[in-house]
């Protein structure tokens, strides 16, 4: 699908220094109702930021999803008014003060929910991708 | 429990915002260290940042929004805002809430008259949509006309009908109640027993009358006071039960009191008591009142529908009923009730009498009121939708930013939508507070004698007024939504006087002109209505009204034979003479335009005098040409020397005398009077000139004669008195003269002629009235709108108008341009309207009296009028076009 960054890099000579991060694939669009899911799963190892958040799921999905700004703060506020998440302000790595979110119990129980749910969803459209 | 986090996050509203904020400068300050760390200059990553994180206030809205409920915010938002820009401009709140209170007052008002009239049912009555009122009709040579009243019919409706589960007889009657010096004839209402079981009103004293004591053979004198008497004339004492009142003939003994405001079928002429239907009939006619048909009490009867019964059947079955009541009136008679020569046909109509097949004159002009009202709704209508276009244009700019910034065109929709609406409801409230006073008004110029409801707590027509109020906002705030819809933010963000166009809104012209045209309508209808009661005023009646006095005299339980009773008229023509301002006084027996007598007559040389029209007549005194004001043309009027032993002689009227002697001298002809089989003649000794004797329209085929009044039933009727000053200052007097005449109970009333006269009159006295105020209202209304608009334009056109002065025109031909551009929306408005109103003449033609819908002289002074207001309301403005300065107005913007 794409170039691996690190790999890419390699082939150049070190005398030219990038500007602007190199683009990948284009980012994808998000599945409908899978943010919330996506958050709540990299809330599970421990609180975190907005920006934070956003970006750990840049890394892990290898830069297929780019969360936008404009559709990550709307999400995190409905994940708070469902009770998923709890906000708290803290201070972060360079002492800025910064909001943390925090896993709650009952966005624990959301959480295996939807990735049920999300196997299931995925399980059946493999079905179809291949019988049909 | 979303709820609860709901409302706790809108307890702490602004610490979540700034929180928010707060939130997105962290992220953008990380993603800006970001680019920093890739190698960007921190000058351009601090761009670079903002520019990826997007449109920040999008964003916050939405995730506000997740909180909640984003419309109800917005109303919120808009409101405030709404508020806070009118506080801002007075005058033109103040503008606009006055326009449309003038609007949905006059319509509230109207509304509420309406529905009186029309719809609003008794009160207490128990499911008013199955009662009915029986009208009754039968065919007499050739022609139907109304028929019923004897309690016989009554009783045989009641019994021979079979789709009703209730039936009651009822008749309201003005009738003398109390004795003595505080005699009144006051409403009563003479109902059977089973009238109070149509309603639901249980009586705050006593009981109501049993079916028992209203029934043969022994009806009881027992009596039901209402609320109001109780309280004015018995102090709401609780022992006036057993307490006896007299009411006309009949000593009635008071068993009950009824609720407050309880006046049975009644809310216009509320009765004072309620007597049942038996005694009264007892008492006023003849011993065999409860079977005969020849006399009539003037008794109609109400019944109740079955479930399941429509009117279409009900009907049917009250025709059956009254064909049987007729076959039993014919019961002795050989050959039966001649069924196919009376076709008798009964009508199940509405309670309300305005529904029924005999709507009263009140409804005519109240339904062309309802128009004329709508009318200047329309016109206030397009007024506000005017100046609130005029403001939207000039947020022209300032909507072009908000859409740049990114607002939503729904939301900007939203926000008009909401500053129409809440001018609206302020215009609604005002309107309300006016359509209290104006009700009273109409009130009392339709409806007089009635309380005037009060409509701050008429639940009907506070939800109509805020119906029309919120129609109205949604209306004229689409007014400026049409105009939002065609902005191109381009052009708007450049806008400014300078473009060069003069941005001439159509719908603000076409808005104008329906202003202009509505109200060229309503004036024309003003003119026209009041050139016709001006003609109505100039009839000629043939007498002096005005002057003249009528005298009644009510007998109640007094019998005195016919010689005693003219031996009474007499003393009572003596002692008004002596009272002082009394000029002249005559004996009478029928009063002009309250209902004459007419007998058969015969003349010689005519085969039918019936074929040539009808003859009404009146038997008067020597001084009643005298106090009448009616002038003998010919030969002579009456003298007391015309008595029973004296030559029979009678005096005719013009058009009388030459219908029936064409060409010929009247003077001692021939005239045979009354039923017997052959009169002796009368001879004619005077001709007078022809009067009015039933309306103020002329009357082709009605003539006129006058005979002696003690030679033709001495014992009937009362008196006329003129008086040499006014009519009303010697009523007083004159009564009192008169009472220390009368025997025992019996008493006199006195009115002036003028009022029965009035009471013609009437219909047109309110169209003009109420046109010429409307028309001057909807002309004021559009006054206002055609200054608003020329005023806006000026000031549109300023820059225009400065490179106008600056290259050489004078300063009268600013004016006059400004002028003229006035000139042209009046004078278009004209033709359409005048369009309008000569097509909608065939309509108010009926209306009017002796009067062409197309009278050339008022439509002339409409326009003439309207030319006027034009160039009035454009002179502001044009001073103001020539007083600029070219200097400023180039650099304006």
């Amino acid at each position: 699908m794409g170039l691996d960054k690190s790999e890419t890099r390699a082939e150049f000579p070190i005398v030219y220094r990038w500007k602007h991060a190199l683009p990948s694939a284009p980012p994808a669009e998000l599945l409908p109702g899978t943010l919330d899911l996506l958050i709540l799963r990299t809330l599970v190892r421990g609180s975190n930021h907005g920006y934070g958040i956003a970006q750990r799921v840049k890394e892990l999905s290898r830069d297929v999803f780019q969360v936008g700004e404009s559709s990550l703060y709307p999400a995190l506020q409905r994940l708070t008014l469902n009770g998923y998440v709890k906000p708290e302000w803290g201070v972060s790595d360079n002492n800025r003060r910064a909001r943390y979110y925090t896993l709650t119990p009952a966005g624990r129980k959301q959480l295996a929910a939807e990735e049920r749910e999300f196997e299931r969803i995925v399980a059946a459209i493999r079905l179809v991708l291949e019988l049909a | 429990m979303r709820i609860v986090r709901r409302l706790a996050y809108w307890l702490r509203l602004s610490s979540h915002h700034a929180d928010l904020v707060n939130e997105v400068e962290f992220h953008r300050a990380l993603v800006e260290q970001d680019l920093i760390t890739r190698g960007m200059s921190p000058a351009a990553a601090r761009i670079e940042a903002r520019r990826t994180m997007g449109n920040d206030t999008v964003m916050r809205e939405e995730a506000r929004a997740v909180w909640l409920w984003p419309s109800l915010e917005a109303l919120w938002q808009d409101a405030t805002y709404t508020i806070r820009d009118l506080r801002r401009n007075p005058t033109f709140t103040i503008g606009v809430a006055l326009t449309l209170a003038l609007g949905i007052g006059a319509n509230a008002a109207m509304f509420s008259l309406i529905d009186r009239l029309l719809f609003r049912p008794p009160p207490f009555m128990v499911d008013p949509s199955t009662v009915q009122q029986v009208y009754m009709y039968r065919t007499s040579q050739g022609k139907e006309s109304g028929t019923g009243g004897q309690y016989a019919r009554y009783a045989d409706m009641a019994r021979y009908s079979t789709a009703f589960s209730q039936a009651a007889g009822v008749r309201l009657k003005g009738l003398a109640v109390g004795v003595g010096e505080g005699t009144r004839v006051r409403s009563v209402a003479i109902v059977s027993a089973g009238f109070f079981g149509f309603f639901d009103a249980p009586p705050v004293l006593g009981r109501y009358y049993t079916p028992t004591e209203d029934a043969l053979p022994d009806p009881a004198p027992v009596a039901v006071l209402s609320h109001a008497l109780w309280t004015t004339q018995f102090g709401a004492r609780r022992d006036v039960l057993g307490a006896t009142l007299r009411i006309d003939a009949v000593e009635y003994t008071i068993i009950g009191v009824a609720p407050k405001g309880f006046v049975g079928l009644w809310p216009y002429r509320p009765p004072v008591a309620f007597v049942p239907l038996a005694t009264y009939a007892r008492s006023e006619g003849p011993p065999d009142w409860a079977t005969t048909y020849g006399h009539s009490f003037g008794i109609d009867p109400i019944v109740r529908r079955k479930p399941n019964v429509t009117i279409t059947q009900a009907s049917a079955d009250l025709t059956n009923a009254l064909r049987r009541s007729y076959q039993a009136q014919y019961q002795g008679n050989p050959a039966g009730a001649p069924l196919d020569r009376l076709r008798p046909r009964a009508v199940a109509a509405s309670v309300l009498a305005e529904r029924g097949p005999e709507p009263s004159s009140a409804l005519r002009p109240a339904r062309w009121l309802a128009g004329v009202t709508v009318i200047v709704l329309l016109i206030a209508a397009a007024n506000v939708a005017n100046l609130l276009l005029a403001r939207a244009i000039r947020r022209r700019r300032e909507i072009a930013v908000r859409l740049a910034l990114g607002v939503s065109r729904r939301r900007l929709f939203g926000q008009l939508l909401t500053e129409g609406v809440i001018l609206a409801l302020v215009g609604g409230a005002a309107g309300v507070a006016l359509a209290v006073w104006g009700g009273r008004v109409l009130s009392a110029t339709f409806l007089p004698g009635t309380e005037p409801v009060s409509i701050i707590t008429d639940a009907r027509t506070l939800g109509f007024s805020a119906l029309i109020a919120l129609g109205i906002g949604l209306v004229t705030g689409m007014a400026p939504m049409a105009q939002l819809a065609r902005t191109s933010l381009v052009a708007d963000l450049k806008s400014g006087p300078r473009e060069g166009t003069h941005g001439r809104s159509r719908l603000r012209t076409s808005l104008l002109l329906l202003q202009s045209a509505l109200s060229v309508v309503l004036l024309v209808g003003a003119g026209l209505f009041v050139q016709s009661l001006r003609n109505v005023r100039d009839v000629r009646l043939g007498f002096d009204a005005d002057s003249v006095l009528v005298v009644e005299l009510e007998m109640r339980d007094v019998r005195l034979d016919s010689a005693a009773t003219v031996a009474l008229r007499l003393r009572l023509l003596e002692a008004a003479k002596s009272v002082p301002g009394v000029s002249h006084a005559s004996l009478r027996e029928s009063i002009p335009f309250a209902g004459m007598s007419s007998y058969p007559l015969r003349v010689a040389g005519v085969d039918s005098v019936r074929a040539l029209g009808e003859f009404h007549t009146n038997a008067v005194s020597a001084e009643y040409f005298a106090a009448m004001g009616t002038r003998i043309l010919r030969g002579r009027g009456f003298e007391t020397t015309d008595r029973g032993e004296t030559r029979p002689v009678m005096v005719v009227g013009e058009s009388m005398a030459n219908a029936l002697w064409p060409g010929k001298d009247p003077i001692d002809q021939c005239v045979r009077v009354g039923l017997d089989s052959m009169p002796p003649c009368r001879y004619v000794v005077g001709v007078a000139e022809d009067i009015h004797s039933e309306s103020i329209e002329p009357e082709l085929k009605l003539f006129f004669y006058y005979m002696p009044a003690l030679q033709w039933k001495p014992q009937e009727g009362g008196l006329f008195v003129r008086a040499a000053g006014e009519a009303s200052a010697i009523a007083e007097p004159l009564r009192r003269a008169l009472q220390r005449e009368m025997p025992g109970t019996a008493f006199v009333t006195v009115n002036p002629m003028g009022s029965i006269v009035g009471a013609k009159m009437r219909s047109w006295i309110v169209g003009a009235t109420l046109f010429t105020a409307f028309g001057v209202l909807a002309l004021v209304l559009a006054a206002v709108g055609l200054y608003s608009v020329i005023a806006y334009n000026v000031t549109q056109r300023k820059h225009e108008l400065g490179v106008r002065l600056a290259l050489g025109a004078g300063r009268f031909g600013v004016v006059r341009l400004v002028v003229m551009e006035s000139l042209r929306f009046a004078l278009a408005g004209v033709a359409i309207g005048t369009g309008v109103a000569l097509a909608a003449g065939k309509w108010i033609g009926p209306l009017l009296f002796d009067q062409s819908p197309r009278d050339v002289v008022v439509f002339g002074t409409v326009t003439v009028v309207l030319v006027c207001v034009a160039i009035v309301a454009s002179w502001v403005p044009a001073l103001r076009a020539a007083r600029l300065d070219p200097k400023t107005a180039l650099q304006a913007d």
